[in-house]
């Protein structure tokens, strides 16, 4: 194996795949990058045996060939190198790379390629998303997800295609959030499965704004296939079902808030300050104005038995029942801090019913907060 | 300049021996300890005064003691009688004395700053009262910290005669501490052991007022933040405050089985019995905890403990088995043989109570009535009056049950 690439190239792209490793793997050769020619492009792979991912870089080909490096140790040295042409060549009978840079020359061993296990990325996409459309979908979902490991499943994304629709949802046990986008194409079958939220985030990191992304998710695999231009990552999804949600959320409400998302984002911020010795728990005052259109009266109230308490209002139209309802105030702040739009509306049926809160003039996200009580 | 404290330090003059002397009075003035036998290998835990006189302390082996003085006369603690006792005795203290705290079961703190009275005149209060209410003997010593208050009732005790108990109060006037710290041996400060008085020795220092004229840094040096404490004690500077019961940090209990068991039935039962008296304890102190930890001796003696954390802090008896069982499920090896199984709740929260989307708030709030109406039975009528049927003909066979508490458990 004789490659010429640049190392501006190989470090990004060593970048995204390295994220596939684990630390302390079970076998040595997962803690490495496996490198193959292919045609004039140089392919790196890395994997967990769970989330997979290969990106291809170009480069000057002069004799073909493959083996695996250790990760850390190549992607440090890459990193480190001047922005450059990297000439590679490996020494097969020791399994030795000989990489020279600038002033640099550098001999880092590797592990036979063929004991690699072999990636699979899948078949063709079953559809084509536009690359900033599927990083919102992902950061507007994968922030819900369980990070404890109670319930398994709820450590995933809820992926589903059905007809001309495209689902996520992410749920811990005390938050859901939903969001869909219509597709080009209709899906006679429903699909769907739960992928980790660690592979959702991978995915999200390398979705660009001017690509289309394939996705492809056949049943019988199990897995997953995100095709991006020069990356793919395959996931595994995870077993189980997921739980309904659709009942979860309300139809209609006693009190419904309009308010600024940036303006209520900071009086929230400023609530967790003292929330934080209660659990996060913050309230949330809203008296609606006698007359509508009026200014309501919206408050964020965060309180410490120990340091003392902040109270910050909100700029906010109100209809409906006067309500006092309390939350963890970082789930407020998690969702205000994936919505774009200007506006957001918050609705209840009370405080000891679910909080819900979606852009305004949206549909196609909702999110849901249920409430703490003493 | 922050207000002169008044602090006193009670004990209870061979506490163990007295109460035995109560329960027999037969053997009241002779010499008398308490302990197991020496054929059972014993040492004596608590020697009257009359037996100290021939030289006999506690700690010492039966044998010795009894070559010491063949008429010795060795009793059992009844412990049961002690605690009641010494609850007792801390009732008084905390009749009279706003802070007390408990330091072991015969002997307590008390911070009396804030009472009008003279210190003298409220240890002599304190005492009477001990005297005459549960007929035990009692010493004081009263200062303006802790450490000097029970410098100040050793010296105290020391100085009265050795044939019966002291029953004596010791004050150190403001002031005067450093003066009275200055010619006692340091090996009088707490925390100053034999081995730490022979280093000090070497270095020339063996009043506490040498120790107090030494040189801080070199103390720290050579002893660490314990020397540095030292050096504080020595000159009378302790300003650790008398501090009310702990409070509770975990509650928990445990069981060991008479025979080692693999009956899965019989393990859940044991699970929720215990689930059911660790939650009664923790709703009677009014807590909630997040931390459930499940312990299993296997019968090999190896001890095997995990835990988990809630979202919320629970105190129901259900909430408590089911995560016990989460735990159990998850780490019991079917079939494998259990001495002993425990379960504790810990990390106490007063939070609110997060709402989950899949929770059925109606059923939550069933289960916390049933539990509230069950709790109020339980205390009218008894713990047996209402059970569950599953656990009426389940006799089982334990051979140790212990409560835990505190900095105990795990």
């Amino acid at each position: 194996m004789i490659v010429s690439v640049l190392q501006e190239n190989l470090a990004k792209s060593l970048g995204i795949v390295t994220r596939a490793i684990e630390s302390s793997p079970p076998l040595p050769v997962l803690s490495n990058v496996l490198l193959e020619t292919e045609d004039s492009r140089l392919k790196l792979s890395a994997t967990n045996l769970e989330v997979s991912i290969t990106a291809w870089i170009g480069a000057k080909v002069e004799q073909a060939g493959s083996i695996t490096l250790p990760a850390r140790t190549f992607s440090e040295l890459v990193g480190t190198l001047s922005r450059e042409r990297i000439d590679m060549k490996l020494d097969a009978s020791t399994h030795t790379m000989e990489m020279r840079c600038g002033v640099q020359t550098t001999n880092i061993r590797g592990i036979d390629a063929d004991e690699f296990p072999p990636i699979n990325h899948g078949p063709e996409a079953d559809f084509h998303l536009a690359g900033d459309t599927l990083k919102e979908m992902i950061n507007q979902t994968v922030f819900a997800a369980a990070t404890e490991m109670n319930r398994p499943i709820l450590t995933g994304v809820y992926v589903k295609l059905e007809d001309t629709t495209l689902t996520m949802a992410a749920a811990d046990g005390y938050r859901l959030a939903v969001r869909t986008s219509e597709m080009a194409n209709s899906f006679d079958e429903k699909q769907d499965m739960v992928i980790p939220a660690r592979t959702m985030n991978e995915v999200a990191r390398i979705c660009g704004d001017d690509m289309e992304v394939g996705v492809c998710l056949p049943k019988e695999r199990n897995a997953i296939t995100f095709t991006a231009p020069n990356v793919v990552i395959t996931s595994q999804a995870l077993d189980g079902r997921f739980p309904d949600f659709a009942a979860i959320i309300p139809r209609s409400f006693a009190t419904t808030t309009m308010l600024y998302t940036s303006d209520l984002l900071a009086v929230c911020r400023r609530a967790e300050i003292f929330a934080r010795d209660n659990a996060n728990s913050s309230t949330m005052v809203v008296r609606p104005a006698d007359n509508p259109g009026e200014p309501a009266d919206v408050m964020i109230v965060g309180k410490s038995a120990e340091r003392g308490d902040t109270e910050g209002a909100a700029q906010a139209t109100a209809e409906g029942e006067p309500l006092d309802i309390s939350f963890n105030i970082k789930y407020l702040i998690d969702v205000l801090n994936v919505i774009k739009e200007e506006r957001v509306i918050f609705q209840s049926n009370g405080p000891e019913n679910p909080g819900v809160l979606k852009p305004e003039e949206r549909e196609d996200f909702v999110h849901v907060i249920m409430p703490m009580s003493k | 300049m922050a207000k002169t404290r008044k602090i006193l330090h009670l004990d209870l003059d061979a506490f163990f021996c007295s109460v035995a002397e109560q329960l027999d009075p037969t053997i009241k003035g002779k010499a008398v300890v308490v302990g197991a036998k020496p054929s059972e290998r014993g040492a004596v835990a608590s020697a009257s005064y009359p037996a100290r006189s021939y030289g006999i302390r506690s700690g010492m082996p039966m044998g010795q003691a009894l070559r010491l003085c063949p008429e010795l006369i060795i009793t059992r603690p009844d412990v049961r009688v002690c605690v009641e006792r010494s609850q007792a005795v801390m009732q008084i203290l905390l009749d009279i004395a706003p802070y007390v705290e408990p330091a072991s079961i015969d002997e307590a703190f008390a911070d009396v700053t804030i009472l009008r009275d003279p210190i003298e005149q409220i240890a002599h209060g304190i005492q009477q009262r001990v005297n005459t209410e549960l007929d035990l003997p009692c010493s004081l010593g009263g200062a303006t910290s802790r450490l000097l208050a029970k410098i100040a009732n050793g010296v105290g005790k020391a100085q009265q005669p050795k044939d019966k108990p002291p029953n004596t109060i010791a004050i150190v006037p403001p002031g005067t501490e450093k003066q009275y710290l200055a010619d006692l041996p340091v090996g009088k400060l707490c925390g100053v052991g034999s081995r730490t008085a022979r280093a000090l020795e070497e270095l020339g220092i063996s009043t506490i007022g040498q120790l107090a004229a030494s040189s801080k840094s070199l103390l720290s040096a050579r002893f660490g933040k314990p020397g540095r404490d030292m050096w504080y004690h020595a000159n009378a500077i302790d300003p650790s405050p008398v501090l009310p019961l702990p409070t509770l940090k975990s509650a928990g209990r445990q069981m060991t089985f008479l025979r080692d068991t693999n009956d899965p039935a019989e393990l859940k039962l044991t699970l929720r019995r215990l689930s059911g008296e660790v939650g009664r304890q923790v709703r009677k102190a009014g807590l909630r905890g997040r931390t459930i930890t499940l312990t299993l001796r296997w019968a090999d003696y190896s001890t095997f403990s995990r835990q988990m954390t809630t979202r919320n802090a629970i105190d129901r008896d259900d909430q408590i088995y089911t995560a016990a069982l989460t735990l159990f499920d998850k780490y019991w090896i079917q079939g494998e043989l259990v001495r002993l199984i425990g379960i504790g709740l810990s990390q106490f929260e007063q939070t609110a109570w997060q709402w989950g989307v899949w929770e059925d708030q109606n059923a939550w709030k069933k289960a916390g009535s049933l539990q509230a109406v069950l709790d109020k039975l339980w205390d009218t009528y008894g713990e047996n009056c209402i059970r569950r049927a599953s656990d009426l003909d389940y006799q089982p066979a334990y051979y140790m049950y212990e409560h835990l508490r505190g900095d105990e458990y795990g």
